[in-house]
C-alpha cells in the first residue's frame, strides 16, 4: 500500500503543479491587468470578461494558459493578450505556439536548433516558413478532418492558430466596443470601427479613440494606463447600458476562485486518509477526517455547478464539459448517501477515488478541447426544460453506472488480490451497494432516456430514430435491465452482478464518450476528437477488470471445491515393533 | 400435450429468456449503431431495426442474426406472460407490474408508429403554399391526366408496385379507366440523365439521345434520385418509351386517344388536409456567430374558409387534424442576408404520438415506487443494524 501511496502522492502533487496559474508579468502594472481583465467581450455568441477570452485563447494556441515572452518571463493570459493588443512586436517574440511534432515545422522549412520534438515557438522563429505553411493548410483543408494525418491535421491548426494570433494583433475578432444602438446585438472590433466608412456614433467615437491613444502609449506606464482606464468606461458603461455586464465581475471571481482546485485538493488529501484508513481501519479521527475532506470536496463540487448555473441562467448540465462536474458530484454524494446509512467505509473510498479521477478527467478534458466551457447552445438546445430534465436525468444514470463500475471493480480487484482481506459480510455489502447503485441508476436512465425521447418528438417528429447517442442511452438501459433480471432469475449472483456491473461501465463510457467519436448522428453538438485514447484506456481497464474477477471466481471455486473435498487421512505408518 | 404447452408457458415467461432477448437487443443496438458509420441510418434501420431476420457481416464471416422487430415482438409476449399475467401479485410486486406495464404501452406505440405512421416534410419559401406533404426517402409513380373540367386527376402507384421491375419480369400498372398499360422496365435507385456520345455503350435504353446512368447508392437514402423507364401501351399502336428521373423539373406528357396525360416519378405525397401557407419566416444567429439561436416560421392554417395564424418553433411544432408539424430546416444554407430563405417542416401522421409520454408517466411511477419501497427496507435494516 505504501507504494501506491506514494505514487499516489506523486500524482496529486504533480497535478497541482500543472493546475498553477502563478505565471507573472512586470511588463503591465497590476491596475492595467486589472482594467484589462475587467473588460467586456462579446465572443462565441456571449459577452464575457477579457481574463476570460484571453485563457481560453491563449490556451488554445499554446496549450496551456501562459507563455514565455522573449526576455524568459512566464505571462498570464491577460498580459500575453495586452502584448498582442498593443505591443504586437513583443508578442510576436513570445513562444505562443504549440508544436506537437517537429516534423511539422521540418514539412514548412522551418528548422531551429535545440528544440524538443513537442515544443513552443514564437511568430517571429515561425514567420519563415509562413507561406508554405499557409499553401500546405489550404491544401490539407480540403482533405476531411478525420482522414487527415497527424502532421497534416498539426499544420491545418497551425495555420489557424497564426492566423488568429494575426487577426488579434491587428484589432479584429475582438469586439470589444459595444454598439450603442440596442437593436444592434453584434459588438464592434477596434479594426472594425477604423475601417467604417460612415461617422462613428459619439460613444463609440470615444471608445476608439481611447484605445488608439492606449495603443500609442503602450510601455508608458501612467499615460497607458489612463488610456486604457478611458477606454475601460466606455466599454463598460456600454454594456451595462445594455445590460450584458451584469455577470463578468461574478465569471471573473468563478475563475478566480478556483473552487474546482480547491476541490480537486480536499478529494487527493481525503484519499490519503482513507488509504491510511484501511492500513489503520480502528482510528475513528482518521475516518473522520477522510468522510469531511470529502464532503468539503463534495460541497466545492456542487458550489461550482451552482455558481456555472447561475452564470449561464441554465440547468446544471448542457455541455459535454459539464457532464464531467455533474457526474463526478453525483457519483461522489451518492457514494457519501451510501457510506451515511451502512458506514463500511468502502463507499467513502469509491467516493474520494471517483471525486479525484472526475475532476482530474475534466481538468484534462478542458485542456484538451481549448474552448470556452460556457459556450452559445444551438437552437435546439435552448430549453431549460427539457435540459433540466432529460439531459440532467440521463447525466445522473451515467454517474450510477459509473458508480456501480468503480464499487463493482473494488470487489472484483479485492477478491483477487486480496481474497482474505475483507471480510465475507463486506464482500456481500459491496455487491448489494452495486445492485442499489444500479437499481437507482435504472430509474434514471429509462425515465432520463424516455423523456429524450419525448423531447426529439417534440423537435424532431419522431420520439425515437436509431440515432447513435439515443442507442448508447438504450444500451445502459438494457445492460442494467439484464443484471437486474438476470440477478432475479439466479443466473448472476454476487461475482456475477459485479462483473456484468464493471463491464456495464465500458457501455457508459460508450455512451457517453464513444458515439461521439463515431461522427455521425444528429447530436452533433457533442463531437470531439482526441479523447480516443482517454477512452480505451477506461475500456482497457474495465475489460482487464472482467478477466480478472473470471481469473479470481475460478481460484476462489477451486478453493470451494478443495475446502469441500473429503480429507484425506495420512497413510497409516506402521508401528515400529 | 398440457405438459408441453405447460412447459412452453413457463419457458415464454422465463427470465431466462427475458435475459436472452434483452442482450440481443442490444447486440442489434450495438452493430447497428456501428453499422451507421458505414450505412446511412435509413438503410441501417431497416436492415437491423425493422427486420425479423438479418445477415451481419463481422468480416471473415457473415452471421445470421434475428432481427429487433423479432426480439421485440418475443419481447412483448414474455413481458406480456411472465411480468403481467403470471407475475405473483403482492405488494411487492405492484411497482414491478406497473413498470412492466408502462412497457408494454411503449412497444405498442412503436408497433403502431412503424405500421400506421407516415412521415415526411413540406418545403416553402414566404409566400407560397401546400396542400400535401412528402416523403424523405420514398418514391412514387403517377399517371396524371387532364379532366374534361380542368382538373388534374392523379392515379398513383406506392414505391412496392414498380421497385423489382427488370426488363424480363417488368411491372405493369393498369386501371379501367385509362386507354393504356405501363409497364416499368428498369428501375435505378440514385442516377442521372446523360446524352449517349458515340465512344460508349450503354446497357440500358437511349430515349432521344439521353440515358439514365446508375450512380453509387449516396449513404443517406433521401439524397438519391431515382429513375425508371417506362413503356407506355395502348392497343394496336407501339409502345412508346420513357425516361422518368425524380428530379425532372416537369413529367414526361405524351397523348392517347386525343386526350393528354403525364407519367411523374416523384416522392411519396400524402394529404394535409388542409392548407398550410408560410407567411414569414424568420432565423436569428448568435451575434457575430454562423450558428442559429432560434428559428421560427409564422403560418397560416386554412380549413375551408377559416383560417388560423400559427408560429411554428424549434420545440414548438404544431399539432393539428392529426398531424404533428415541426420546425425541421431552412435554406438555402449559403444564402446571402437579402437572398429569400425556405422553411422546411417535418410532418408526421402518427396515431400513437402522445403514447410515449404516457408510457414515460407509467414506468416511473412503476420503478419509483418498486426501488423506493426496496430503499426503505434497506435503509431500515441496515440503521436497525447500527
Amino acid at each position: 500500500m505504501s507504494v501506491w501511496l506514494r505514487l499516489w502522492l506523486a500524482l496529486a502533487l504533480s497535478l497541482l503543479a500543472s493546475l498553477d496559474a502563478s505565471a507573472q508579468s512586470v511588463r503591465w502594472t497590476p491596475r492595467a491587468l486589472e482594467l484589462a481583465g475587467s473588460l467586456p467581450v462579446q465572443e462565441g455568441g456571449r459577452v464575457k470578461p477579457l481574463d476570460t477570452f484571453a485563457s481560453f485563447t491563449l490556451l488554445r494556441l499554446n496549450g496551456k494558459r501562459s507563455a514565455e515572452d522573449g526576455d524568459g518571463r512566464k505571462l498570464t493570459p491577460t498580459a500575453w493578450l495586452l502584448d498582442v493588443l498593443f505591443d504586437p512586436e513583443h508578442a510576436a517574440r513570445t513562444r505562443s505556439f504549440l508544436v506537437q511534432d517537429a516534423e511539422a515545422l521540418e514539412a514548412i522549412g522551418v528548422q531551429l536548433d535545440a528544440r524538443r520534438k513537442r515544443d513552443r515557438y514564437s511568430y517571429r522563429e515561425l514567420e519563415p516558413g509562413l507561406t508554405k505553411l499557409f499553401d500546405l493548410a489550404h491544401q490539407y483543408d480540403a482533405i476531411e478532418a478525420a482522414q487527415r494525418s497527424s502532421v497534416q491535421s498539426q499544420i491545418v491548426a497551425l495555420a489557424e492558430n497564426v492566423l488568429l494570433f494575426a487577426r488579434l494583433s491587428r484589432h479584429e475578432i475582438i469586439a470589444v466596443v459595444p454598439p450603442p444602438d440596442a437593436r444592434s446585438e453584434a459588438w464592434n472590433t477596434p479594426a472594425e470601427l477604423r475601417a467604417s466608412s460612415r461617422a462613428l456614433p459619439t460613444a463609440q467615437a470615444g471608445a476608439l479613440d481611447a484605445f488608439e491613444t492606449a495603443f500609442a502609449a503602450a510601455g508608458r506606464g501612467a499615460e497607458f494606463e489612463a488610456a486604457l482606464e478611458r477606454f475601460h468606461y466606455h466599454a463598460v458603461v456600454g454594456a451595462r447600458l445594455r445590460g450584458e455586464y451584469d455577470k463578468i465581475p461574478s465569471e471573473r471571481a468563478y475563475y478566480r476562485a478556483n473552487l474546482l482546485r480547491w476541490s480537486l485538493t480536499a478529494f487527493l488529501l481525503a484519499f490519503v486518509c482513507t488509504a491510511l484508513l484501511w492500513l489503520a481501519p480502528r482510528r475513528k479521527w482518521l475516518y473522520a477526517t477522510a468522510a469531511a475532506l470529502c464532503a468539503v470536496g463534495a460541497a466545492l463540487l456542487v458550489a461550482v455547478i451552482v455558481w456555472r448555473c447561475v452564470l449561464r441562467e441554465r440547468p446544471p448540465v448542457s455541455t459535454l464539459y459539464e457532464t464531467k462536474l455533474f457526474v463526478t458530484a453525483t457519483g461522489v454524494l451518492i457514494a457519501l448517501a451510501i457510506e451515511a446509512i451502512g458506514r463500511k467505509r468502502l463507499a467513502l473510498s469509491a467516493a474520494v477515488v471517483l471525486g479525484a479521477v472526475g475532476l482530474f478527467v475534466a481538468h484534462g478534458y478542458e485542456v484538451l478541447d481549448k474552448r470556452d466551457t460556457m459556450p452559445a447552445l444551438v437552437a435546439v438546445l435552448d430549453t431549460n426544460f427539457w435540459l433540466a430534465t432529460h439531459v440532467t436525468a440521463i447525466t445522473i444514470g451515467y454517474a450510477a453506472g459509473m458508480l456501480a463500475a468503480l464499487l463493482a471493480s473494488f470487489y472484483l480487484l479485492a477478491k483477487l488480490l486480496r481474497p482474505g482481506r475483507l471480510a465475507r459480510e463486506q464482500y456481500a455489502a459491496l455487491s448489494r451497494m452495486v445492485y442499489g447503485v444500479l437499481c437507482f441508476g435504472l430509474i434514471f436512465s429509462l425515465v432520463g432516456t424516455l423523456l429524450g425521447g419525448i423531447w426529439a418528438n417534440e423537435s424532431w417528429g419522431r420520439f425515437w430514430g436509431w440515432d447513435p447517442k439515443e442507442n448508447g442511452a438504450l444500451l445502459i438501459v438494457i445492460s442494467q435491465l439484464v443484471i437486474l433480471h438476470a440477478r432475479r432469475g439466479g443466473y448472476l449472483r454476487e461475482h456475477g452482478v459485479c462483473m456484468a456491473a464493471a463491464f456495464a461501465g465500458t457501455i457508459v463510457a460508450f455512451s457517453w464518450w464513444g458515439v461521439n467519436l463515431l461522427g455521425v448522428g444528429l447530436h452533433s453538438y457533442g463531437f470531439t476528437s482526441g479523447i480516443q485514447t482517454a477512452l480505451w484506456s477506461y475500456y482497457g481497464a474495465q475489460w482487464s477488470i472482467c478477466g480478472l474477477g473470471a481469473l479470481a471466481w475460478l481460484l476462489e471455486r477451486r478453493r470451494e471445491r478443495a475446502a469441500r473435498a473429503p480429507t484425506q487421512f495420512p497413510a497409516a505408518r506402521r508401528q515400529a515393533a | 400435450m398440457r405438459r408441453a404447452g405447460e412447459l412452453a408457458l413457463r419457458g415464454l415467461s422465463s427470465l431466462g429468456l427475458s435475459c436472452v432477448l434483452l442482450v440481443l437487443l442490444g447486440l442489434l443496438t450495438w452493430l447497428g449503431t456501428l453499422e451507421q458509420t458505414r450505412s446511412g441510418l435509413y438503410e441501417v434501420q431497416r436492415k437491423y431495426f425493422e427486420s425479423f431476420v438479418l445477415s451481419h457481416d463481422f468480416g471473415p464471416v457473415e452471421v445470421p442474426l434475428p432481427g429487433a422487430n423479432l426480439v421485440m415482438s418475443v419481447l412483448l409476449v414474455n413481458l406480456l406472460v411472465g411480468g403481467i399475467v403470471r407475475l405473483r401479485r403482492g405488494a411487492a410486486t405492484v411497482g414491478v407490474l406497473v413498470a412492466h406495464s408502462g412497457i408494454v404501452l411503449l412497444l405498442a406505440s412503436s408497433f403502431v408508429k412503424w405500421r400506421h405512421s407516415s412521415e415526411g416534410h413540406v418545403t416553402l419559401y414566404e409566400g407560397q403554399r401546400a396542400t400535401h406533404f412528402q416523403s424523405y426517402q420514398r418514391w412514387e409513380l403517377a399517371v396524371l391526366e387532364v379532366g374534361d373540367d380542368g382538373r388534374v386527376l392523379e392515379r398513383v402507384a406506392p414505391q412496392e408496385r414498380y421497385e423489382h421491375a427488370t426488363p424480363d419480369a417488368p411491372a405493369v400498372l393498369r386501371a379501367d379507366e385509362l386507354p393504356f398499360e405501363v409497364r416499368v422496365t428498369h428501375v435505378l435507385a440514385n442516377c442521372s440523365p446523360l446524352p449517349k456520345g458515340p465512344m460508349f455503350d450503354v446497357d440500358v435504353p437511349v430515349v432521344d439521345g439521353v440515358f439514365l446512368r446508375e450512380r453509387a447508392r449516396d449513404k443517406e437514402t433521401e439524397r438519391n434520385i431515382a429513375g425508371a423507364y417506362v413503356e407506355v401501351r395502348e392497343s394496336g399502336a407501339t409502345p412508346r418509351v420513357g425516361v422518368l428521373w425524380g428530379a425532372q423539373s416537369a413529367p414526361w406528357s405524351f397523348e392517347v386517344a386525343g386526350r393528354r396525360y403525364a407519367l411523374d416519378l416523384r416522392k411519396e405525397r400524402y394529404p394535409l388536409g388542409f392548407t398550410l401557407a408560410l407567411a414569414d419566416f424568420r432565423k436569428e444567429d448568435h451575434p457575430r456567430m454562423n450558428m442559429a439561436r432560434a428559428f421560427e416560421s409564422d403560418v397560416e392554417v386554412r380549413e375551408g374558409a377559416a383560417k388560423r395564424p400559427v408560429t411554428i418553433s424549434m420545440n414548438a411544432p404544431l399539432r393539428t387534424g392529426g398531424l404533428v408539424l415541426y420546425q425541421a430546416s431552412w435554406g438555402p444554407s449559403n444564402a446571402r442576408a437579402s437572398d429569400p430563405l425556405f422553411s422546411t417542416f417535418a410532418v408526421v401522421r402518427n396515431p400513437a404520438d402522445s403514447w410515449p409520454l404516457w408510457s414515460c408517466v407509467v414506468i416511473s411511477l412503476g420503478l419509483v415506487w418498486h426501488f423506493g419501497r426496496m430503499l426503505a427496507r434497506h435503509v431500515r435494516r441496515e440503521v436497525g443494524l447500527a
